[in-house]
């Protein structure tokens, strides 16, 4: 017999989750809780100038006052802050000198992840950053970046190295207030990565950061700064796993980006947190805050492949503050088994000629809820803005949902907004015409799917793209992979 | 090569096919004809394996295997290729990539390495030039957009890249012109050899011009009612498929 | 006094005119509850991000007329569609006016909510369908309901056609002072009726108006109901305007909404797919001025298979007006097969003028087709450079396309009076001369 959309739909609830294995390091984690103390705490182990100290106590002061936002289109039990350790840093590591130093086990991790660092190093040319449990623990490359006077490193690092331009940069783009999870953020943040590319230099290589929650009852909270200085570009590469619990872990991180003028940031995820097994049980909340700033002619490109994570909150902005600048937003977001997804970007316009698109396909399967929430803005000042957005939706099975939640807001009578959206399902057509060619029905799926996506697979720079493609198809088939 | 044994086929339990005995051998070309609605398009879809169509009684056995089990992948793996009346749209999906999955795909099933990419490349280049395909049309998206012509011109397309033992062309004329007619009757001709087979179905005679028909079967009600040799295309475009009903009353 | 406080004292002013054993006092009473607990709207609410009544409430208004007031005809007849036959229910100052009304109760009701509310014969229909559709949460709603004593009341019978159309118009005179208006209305059109409405606030002297307008509308099986508001009122007078929409199987109901006048105009239109094939349409202008404020929201509850729903609002905004479109498509699960269509587009004329639109897609089923498409922008530059090379002016030929921009939403008025009245209307806002074959 022919497959059949009930064989589908059981085969799509099966899938397991294929990265969630437990690496079994000694970590150093501080107690469970939040306070002042505990903020403190964090700042002292990582032996932080007093003016980062007052910051996240300000930062802490800030949060206890505010509320969990609950506008957005998903449910789920709030997570008790107080019953979370803030710090767990892989033990017996102090600065690893080379990828030899670093713990085989953790080495073995990534090889699991299929990113194996030498592989990397020799196929790609991608300089990686790894934060495991919010510790960064190795950086490739730096030398080779070094020679062109790019700052590739930790965020605590560059805390110690680069005090300048931390202070400068840091909460410039996300205020400590923006909002619950950034003050959150602001005030324990544990590690991330630190990027600055001088006037100029055009980053010859991708650089990666992966993040990866391991010890049980930890949040994980990474802040980047990818400063990118006049006429500069850089292609920035970030991935995540988490392994398998029955809790839910929280990932409240930050992402500011700072594109001055004429220069080009590229900013690539693949998300790919725990998103619980197929009765809705544990996995990742995902409530991150990602924004950037552009100058005069600059540009900002955020692409992102969401397959993981229980529940994801997350708009990656564009603030296009210079004239002539451009925000770009790439988003696919597949939601299976009883995920929920409310993503989507803002773009506030506000010099002059700005320019933004905004392309966004989410696919929904099993019984998730998977929503597109996007603000188009253009300010009084912003003559001449134009947007393009578009919003697909891909339905498979009739228990999930699709939902689509534009906000647009012109202020200026020169802009030209276009907005379309649509949501569909994969024709059973569809599925009898590739079957015919000799195609069986889990593959007529993944290219009918990655046909769907593809406006955003291709902009994903290329070994990111493969890995990309494979994600979604092990996202929606089960044995793929 | 293909034997259809008094097959009765119905989709949503309504009997559509009523009893159909049809022997395709290698290198016939077998036209099956018919007025709208006598089940043309549904013994195609039947042999294809289409799952919303019943087989109630008889069987279909492609070189003497029963096909009742095998899916409609599992039936083009083994050599039966259905061009379709209405190809379906692919968004997103080159026509290329396409092919690629589709002739991968069946190569896998018979225990075959992917198909190297220069291999590849080179075929498409040779079977686009016999069908006059540009090379930009294999770059878009899988009929999305296409003209009629365009999608009937990418399913001969197809079946010279898939090479098929079996092609079965469903009223492959409709909807192009006769510039366009020729061209992919002349890539059908071509293909064309003493091991494989083509059953043309079509509601006009016209086609029959450019890819001649060894038999010509005439299709009425569920049942084969009259079978014979081209001839007997030129007589039906003459007298009109009325002929066949008053014959038959 | 806070106007909440005086609306919540105010009830006991009712009270006194009413029948408190009715049960439709109960129903008041449980709806004033409901608006002591909820209040007026703020922007803190979503359905009110972009539109805030905040200045409406600093009015001092009337609640009950203090004294009836009579209107010639000759002042008020250009705001009938006075070109074709019709039946009337007119309102001055919330008070039914039989002089300048034409009622019927010959085969059709066509009458006053009043009157339904209190004589026995119409008690069947009153418990059936008073109050059943409206949002019982909705702050304004809730207001509403518990001040309902007038408007229009509307019954077709099975298999009824409405001979001619019916034009309800509240008129607001100044006599009051600061006047708030909250009329309500039935309309139930059973099985295979037919009937066209149109209907009209409208305000003549300077002061401020507040009308807070509730209409309940419910079209059996198959019966057709074609709905028109004509929304053209002074530059002090504010309307809130909540219409709820029940439909059974095979029924179609279309509203078209005309938005050119007005200070503050909210309309809540909210139509209920409660059977299969259901065909629902909603159409809107919005030519707007000043710092004329109007916002649309709109709800299409798909909650059944084989439905279809169309939705065209077009918008135009000059000086410091403000538009809001709010549309959502609501897909429940067992919704299948539902088509659903919604299109917003609008042209900003002037620099400081605004449009905030939320276009919403819910959908909980799969085999569904749902789009929205949503524009902002101006008039075609070569559109307006080929006009002129044919000698037209600037001023008339941005009028000319901006007219055209507009126009297609005029198709489906199916009253050919009307449409040509709407088309004047239009072509007077937008400064076009007739004669351009409108």
């Amino acid at each position: 017999m022919a497959y059949t959309e009930e064989e589908l739909k059981k085969e799509l609830e099966t899938k397991e989750y294929e990265y969630g294995f437990y690496t079994d390091i000694e970590s150093d984690t501080l107690p469970i809780g939040l306070n002042e103390d505990i903020v403190r705490a964090i700042s002292k182990r990582k032996h932080e100038p007093e003016w980062m100290t007052q910051w996240r106590l300000e930062a802490f002061a800030a949060w206890k006052q505010m509320e969990e936002p609950e506008w957005a289109n998903v449910h789920y039990k709030k997570p008790d802050f107080q019953a979370i350790s803030y710090y767990s840093a892989p033990k017996k590591k102090d600065k690893y000198e080379s990828l030899d130093e670093v713990d085989p086990e953790l080495l073995e991790t990534f090889n699991k992840l299929g990113i194996s660092i030498d592989e990397q190093k020799k196929l790609a040319g991608v300089a990686v950053d790894i934060v495991m449990d919010s510790v960064s623990v190795a950086t490739t490359f730096r030398d080779t970046l070094a020679e062109k006077g790019i700052i590739f490193c930790s965020i605590s690092e560059a805390i110690k190295d680069y005090p300048e331009l931390v202070k400068k940069y840091i909460g410039s783009v996300i205020p400590i207030k923006d909002n619950f999870y950034a003050a959150l953020n602001s005030a324990v943040f544990s590690d991330g990565s630190f990027c600055y590319i001088p006037k100029g230099v055009r980053c010859p290589m991708e650089l990666s950061t992966y993040f990866r929650i391991n010890q049980a009852g930890t949040g994980q909270f990474e802040r980047t700064l990818v400063i990118a200085d006049e006429g500069s570009y850089v292609s920035y590469l970030e991935g995540c796993t988490a392994p398998s619990r029955d809790e839910n872990q929280l990932h409240a991180a930050c992402v500011e980006l700072i594109a001055l003028d004429d220069a080009e940031i590229k900013y690539s995820t693949v998300q790919n947190w725990f998103p619980g097994d197929k009765e809705g049980k544990g996995g990742v909340f995902n409530f991150v805050t990602k924004r950037g700033i552009c100058h005069t002619n600059a540009k900002i490109s955020w692409t992102q492949v969401e397959t993981g994570s229980a529940v994801t909150w997350k708009y990656p902005s564009c603030i296009l503050k210079g004239d002539n600048s451009i925000g770009e937003f790439y988003s696919i977001a597949v939601t299976n088994n009883y995920q929920q997804a409310d993503t989507g970007t803002k773009m506030v316009h506000i010099g002059k000629n700005t320019r933004s698109t905004i392309i966004s396909k989410g696919i929904s399967a099993g019984k998730s809820q998977n929503s597109y929430r996007g603000l188009v803005q253009v300010n009084p000042k912003a003559k001449n803005a134009r947007n393009f957005s578009q919003c697909d939706s891909l339905l498979m099975g009739n228990d999930c949902g699709a939902h689509t939640f534009p906000y647009i807001e012109a202020r200026n009578n020169s802009a030209q907004i276009e907005h379309e959206a649509t949501t569909s399902k994969i024709g059973e057509d569809q599925i009898f015409y590739c079957n015919q060619r000799g195609i069986d029905t889990e593959k007529a799926i993944a290219l009918i799917v990655n046909g769907f996506s593809k406006e955003v697979l291709n902009k994903l720079p290329m070994e990111f793209a493969v890995e990309a493609q494979k994600l979604l198809e092990i996202s929606l088939e089960g044995s793929v992979g | 090569m293909l034997t259809v044994n008094e097959l009765h086929a119905s989709v949503e339990e309504k009997e559509i096919l009523k009893g159909i005995n049809l022997q395709v051998n290698p290198g016939e070309v077998h036209a099956i004809m018919g007025p709208n609605g006598s089940g043309k398009s549904t013994l195609s879809t039947v042999i294809a394996g289409h799952e919303d169509y019943e087989v109630e009684k008889g069987n279909i056995l492609f070189d003497g295997e029963d096909l009742a089990e095998l899916d409609a992948e599992q039936r083009a793996h083994k050599g039966i290729f259905l061009s379709f009346q209405y190809p379906v749209e692919i968004p997103g999906v080159t026509v290329t990539n396409f092919i690629k999955t589709a002739i991968n795909a069946s190569r896998k099933a018979q225990g075959l390495e992917d198909m190297p990419a220069n291999e590849m490349l080179k075929k498409i280049r040779e079977k686009a030039a016999l069908l006059e395909i540009d090379s930009k049309f294999l770059s878009r998206s899988l009929n999305e957009g296409f003209s009629g012509g365009e999608k009937k011109r990418n399913e001969i397309f197809q079946l010279a890249m898939l090479e098929p033992k079996l092609a079965i062309l469903d009223e492959t004329d409709s909807g192009l012109d006769i510039d366009a007619l020729k061209i992919v009757a002349n890539g059908v001709n071509k293909l064309k050899n003493k091991d494989n087979a083509v059953v043309v179905i079509t509601h006009y005679q016209r086609l029959l011009d450019y890819i001649v028909p060894d038999y010509v079967h005439v299709l009425y009600n569920g049942r084969i009612v009259k079978s014979g040799t081209k001839e007997l295309a030129h007589e039906l475009e003459a007298k009109g498929y009325d002929w066949i009903k008053q014959e038959l009353a | 006094m806070e106007l909440k406080e005086k609306m919540l004292s105010s009830f006991m002013v009712l009270e006194q005119e009413l029948d408190l054993s009715s049960p439709v006092h109960d129903i008041r009473s449980e709806s004033l509850k409901t608006f002591e607990e909820k209040g007026f709207p703020t922007n803190k609410l979503e359905a009110w991000k972009y539109t805030s009544i905040a200045k409406l409430l600093k009015n001092d208004y009337s609640l009950f007329p203090k004294k009836e007031t009579t209107i010639e005809l000759k002042d008020v007849k250009k705001y009938f569609l006075y070109e074709i036959d019709s039946y009337k229910v007119v309102f001055i100052d919330g008070i039914y006016s039989p002089f300048l009304s034409d009622t019927t109760h010959d085969g059709i009701d066509v009458c006053l909510l009043s009157a339904a509310l209190s004589k026995p014969k119409y008690k069947k229909i009153i418990d059936k369908f008073f109050n059943q559709v409206a949002d019982k949460e909705e702050n304004l709603t809730a207001l509403n309901t518990s001040f309902a004593k007038e408007g229009a009341y509307i019954y077709i019978p099975k298999s009824v056609v409405a001979e001619k159309p019916i034009q309800i118009i509240h008129f607001s005179t100044g006599e009051q002072g600061d006047f708030m208006l909250q009329p309500r209305s039935l309309v139930v059109a059973e099985e295979n009726a037919q009937v066209q409405i149109i209907e009209r606030h409208q305000s003549l002297a300077e002061h401020a108006v507040w009308t807070n307008a509730v209409t309940e509308i419910f079209a059996d099986k198959n019966a057709i109901v074609d709905y028109y508001k004509i929304q053209n009122d002074r530059h002090d007078a504010s309307l809130v305007d909540n219409t709820y929409i029940a439909q059974q199987s095979s029924s179609n109901v279309k509203v078209h909404t005309f938005s050119f006048g007005g200070k503050l105009t909210r309309n809540n239109l909210n139509f209920y797919q409660k059977g299969e094939h259901i065909d629902s349409t909603m159409k809107g202008i919005t030519i707007i001025e000043d710092q004329q404020h109007v916002d649309h929201y709109t709800l299409v509850n798909h909650e059944q298979p084989n439905c279809e729903s169309h939705q065209d609002y077009k918008g135009i905004y000059s000086d410091k007006a403000v538009g809001v479109f709010n549309g959502k498509i609501y897909v429940d699960q067992i919704a299948q097969k539902t088509n659903a269509f919604q299109q917003n587009n609008n042209i900003l004329l002037d620099d400081k003028a605004t449009i905030n639109t939320k276009p919403q897609l819910e959908i909980f089923a799969d085999d569904v087709k749902c789009s929205h498409g949503c524009t902002i922008g101006q008039l075609d530059e070569d559109a307006l450079f080929y006009l002129r090379t044919r000698g037209i002016p600037k001023k008339e030929a941005k009028g000319l396309l901006t007219y055209a921009f507009a126009n297609n939403v005029l198709e489906s008025v199916a009253i050919p009076a009307l449409k040509t009245r709407i088309n004047k209307l239009i072509a007077m806002k937008l400064g076009v001369e007739t004669g351009y074959d409108l």
